[in-house]
C-alpha cells in the first residue's frame, strides 16, 4: 500500500535521476520511504535513490517492492506543472500506480517485479580521491569534453593541489582544472580514470541542479558521483565503470 | 583511378565522372537472344531505374522465376547461373505515372503475376551490373501493358498498403512483424503502395531503405534488452563473400569493416578497406554503401530473436571468387546464413578475436577497427564488486 503526497519538482527530479540510465527499476517502499538500485543494461552504470518519508508531505507505506516502467512514468511525470501536488497511490495489493495532480487521474500498469533484473548488491568500493564541487560545473566541463572527445579523464593531481578533467579527441584535447581553492573539498591522493561520455552526459543532466556533488575516484577504478535531491531529504548514487586503454 | 580506393565504395555508381564504369562494362557481354517485340508472362517483381530522378522510369520486370533470392540459395545457383537467370530478364520501362497501377498490382502480389506487354521498338539484349542491385538485363520501352492475372496478395500487405494513414516506415516495420520478407518489402516500396503519400521509388533507394528502416526499428527494440553474457563469433561464406560476426557483452554498438581483396571486382594490387560505424543514433549514408545496412539488419534480427544487445563488429572479406556484382542481397544472405549457424563461443574478447582473424584470413581489420579497442578499453561494474 502506498499513499504519498509531493512537490511534482521534487518527484521529478527524483524519477528523471533514475532514468538517465535505466527504463525499468523495482521501487522500494516502506515505513523508512523509498528506494531502488539499479545497473543499465550494459552493466557499467548503477544509480541508487533513496527519498526519506519527509521528503512528501504526506506518507504512508507498507513494506512493497513496485516494479516501475520508469520511461512512462517519467513522460507522465514531465507533463506536470512546476510548483503543483503530486498524489500517489497504490491500493493494498494492486497492480496501478495512481498518480493524480491538476484535475488528472493517471493509472500507470505496474511490471511484475520477477521480471525485472535483481538488485545489484550494495557495492563495496574503495575510492581513496575525493572532491565536493557544484554540480553545476561538473556539468559545463562535461559538455564541454563531448565536443572534442567520446571519453573523459577525471583525476586529482596531489601536486598540484587540483581536481581535473581532460578529454582527447583525435585531432583536439580539452583540459579543465580546479585548484583546491575553488572547490568545496579536495583530498591529497593522486587519482585518475577514463570515463564513457556517453554516460556521463546523460548523468551530468541530473547532476547539473545540485549544488554540490560528491565525487569519489581512484586509478583506474570507478568513479561514484553523490548528491542530494528533495532538498536534503533524498540522496542520489551514480557509479560508472571505467575504460581502461591497454598501453 | 579504377581499383583505387574510390572504386571499392562507388561500386559502379559513377563517382568517377566516366559515362560507363569501365569495372561492369567487363561483364557487358553481347552474346544472346534475337530481338523481341512482345512478352506475355510472369512479372515477379518491379524494377525502378534512379536515372532522372524524380522523373524516373520503371515498370513490372519481366522474368519466369520467383526473383527471390533465398529461392536462388535453396536451389544452389552459382554466380554464373545468378547471371544468366538475371540476364534473361526485361524490365518493361515506361515512365511511371503511365505504368503505376500494374507495378502496385505486381509488387502486392506474393506470386509472379502474368502480364502481356507489347514494346515500342524490339529489345535487344543487354545486361547492366551493380554494387547495390541485382543485375538486370534488358530493358524495353512499354507500348501497352496489361495485368493478365489476379495478384495474390497476403491480408496483411492488403491492410498496411490500404491504410492511407500510416507512414510507410511503420508500414514496413508492420509487415516485417508479419513475415513479410525483405525482398517482397522492397517491392512494396519501390512501386509506392507504402506510406501517407506513396511515391514511386528507384529499386536500388528502396533496398537500402528498407534494410535501414528495418533495422532502426530493430535497434530500439534490442536496446531495452540486457547485453549477452559471452563472446560469440558466427561466420558464413557466399560467392566469395565471408562475413565475419563478432557479438561480445555491452550495450548497442555496430561496426562494419569492408575488404575488398586485391584483385577481386573493384581492386588491382591491393586490398581496399572501407570501415563505419555507429552508437544510438546513425547519421549520413555509410561509405560502405547497402552491404552495411543488409548486414546490420541481420545482426539485430538475431539480437531481437535472443532478446539480446551486444556490441557486434561485422567483417565483409570479399575474394576474386566474386566475380560479378549480384547485390547487397549476398551480403544480406551471407550474413543471415552466419546469424543461422551456431556460434563459437568465447570467454574473452581475445579469443573471439582470434576466431575472427581466422574466418577473415588474416589479422588486418585490426588496426581498422575502432570498436575492438574500444571494447578492448571498457570495463563493467561486475570487474570490481
Amino acid at each position: 500500500m502506498l499513499r504519498a503526497t509531493i512537490d511534482a519538482d521534487v518527484f521529478r527530479e527524483a524519477v528523471d535521476a533514475v532514468a538517465a540510465l535505466v527504463s525499468e527499476c523495482r521501487l522500494h517502499i516502506d515505513g523508512g520511504g523509498m528506494r531502488t538500485r539499479a545497473v543499465d543494461t550494459a552493466n557499467v552504470a548503477m544509480v541508487s535513490l533513496e527519498l526519506a518519508p519527509d521528503a512528501f508531505e504526506v506518507f504512508e507505506a507498507s513494506e512493497r517492492a513496485l516494479g516501475i516502467d520508469v520511461t512512462k512514468l517519467k513522460n507522465i511525470v514531465g507533463t506536470v506543472n512546476r510548483g503543483e501536488k503530486l498524489m500517489l497511490s497504490v491500493p493494498e495489493g494492486g497492480q496501478r500506480l495512481n498518480l493524480a495532480f491538476q484535475s488528472y487521474q493517471y493509472s500507470l500498469t505496474l511490471l511484475d517485479p520477477n521480471t525485472i533484473r535483481k538488485d545489484p548488491n550494495a557495492p563495496a568500493l574503495e575510492l581513496p580521491g575525493r572532491v565536493v564541487l557544484e554540480g553545476a560545473r561538473l556539468t559545463n566541463a562535461i559538455k564541454a569534453a563531448s565536443v572534442v572527445s567520446d571519453k573523459i579523464a577525471l583525476g586529482i593531481d596531489p601536486e598540484a593541489r587540483a581536481f581535473f578533467m581532460e578529454a582527447e579527441g583525435d585531432t583536439d584535447n580539452i583540459r579543465f582544472a580546479l585548484g583546491s581553492d575553488e572547490v568545496e573539498s579536495l583530498s591529497d591522493v593522486r587519482a585518475r580514470s577514463l570515463f564513457s561520455l556517453d554516460y556521463l552526459k546523460d548523468m551530468a543532466k541530473a547532476m547539473s541542479r545540485a549544488s554540490t556533488v560528491e565525487i569519489g575516484i581512484g586509478i583506474d577504478h570507478p568513479v561514484r558521483f553523490t548528491f542530494e535531491i528533495a532538498n536534503g531529504k533524498g540522496r542520489v548514487v551514480y557509479l560508472l565503470a571505467p575504460r581502461i586503454e591497454a598501453d | 583511378m579504377t581499383g583505387g580506393m574510390l572504386c571499392a565504395s562507388c561500386k559502379g555508381r559513377g563517382f568517377c565522372g566516366l559515362a560507363r564504369c569501365p569495372i561492369t562494362a567487363r561483364f557487358h557481354s553481347r552474346i544472346g537472344s534475337a530481338p523481341v517485340s512482345s512478352y506475355m508472362g510472369a512479372a515477379p517483381s518491379v524494377f525502378v531505374g534512379s536515372h532522372g530522378y524524380p522523373a524516373v522510369q520503371g515498370g513490372p520486370l519481366l522474368l519466369d522465376d520467383t526473383d527471390r533470392p533465398p529461392d536462388w540459395l535453396a536451389r544452389g545457383l552459382s554466380i554464373e547461373d545468378v547471371v544468366n537467370l538475371r540476364a534473361g530478364t526485361i524490365s518493361a520501362r515506361a515512365p511511371v505515372g503511365r505504368v503505376q497501377g500494374a507495378m502496385a498490382e505486381v509488387a502486392l502480389s506474393q506470386k509472379p503475376v502474368d502480364v502481356e506487354v507489347a514494346f515500342s521498338r524490339p529489345v535487344d539484349f543487354d545486361l547492366r551490373f551493380d554494387g547495390v542491385l541485382t543485375p538486370v538485363g534488358r530493358s524495353g520501352p512499354v507500348r501497352r501493358l496489361d495485368v493478365l492475372d489476379n495478384p495474390v496478395v497476403p491480408r496483411a500487405v492488403e491492410r498496411v498498403s490500404s491504410d492511407t494513414d500510416l507512414p510507410a516506415s511503420e508500414g514496413l516495420t508492420e509487415l516485417y512483424r508479419y513475415e513479410v520478407d525483405v525482398y517482397h518489402l522492397a517491392d512494396l516500396l519501390a512501386a509506392g503502395t507504402l506510406g501517407k503519400a506513396p511515391r514511386v521509388v528507384p529499386t536500388r533507394w528502396a533496398i537500402t531503405a528498407v534494410d535501414d528502416t528495418l533495422g532502426r526499428a530493430r535497434k530500439r527494440e534490442i536496446v531495452r534488452y540486457p547485453a549477452i553474457e559471452e563472446v560469440l563469433v558466427f561466420g558464413a561464406t557466399l560467392y566469395g563473400n565471408t562475413i565475419a560476426v563478432l557479438l561480445a557483452p555491452g550495450g548497442w554498438q555496430y561496426e562494419m569493416v569492408e575488404c575488398w581483396r586485391a584483385h577481386s571486382l573493384w581492386t588491382h594490387d591491393h586490398d581496399s578497406v572501407t570501415v563505419d560505424s555507429e552508437g544510438k543514433r546513425k547519421s549520413g549514408y555509410s561509405p560502405i554503401a547497402g552491404a552495411y545496412y543488409s548486414a546490420r539488419l541481420a545482426v539485430t534480427d538475431y539480437l531481437a530473436l535472443v532478446r539480446r544487445q551486444a556490441r557486434a563488429l561485422v567483417l565483409r572479406s570479399v575474394s576474386g571468387e566474386y566475380w560479378a556484382p549480384l547485390g547487397t542481397w549476398v551480403v544480406r544472405e551471407a550474413a543471415r546464413q552466419a546469424m543461422r549457424s551456431p556460434p563459437e563461443r568465447f570467454a574473452t574478447l581475445a579469443e573471439g578475436a582470434a576466431a575472427l582473424d581466422q574466418l577473415y584470413g588474416d589479422a588486418s581489420w585490426r588496426e581498422k577497427s575502432t570498436l575492438l579497442p574500444r571494447m578492448r578499453a571498457e570495463r563493467t561494474l561486475s570487474d570490481f564488486f
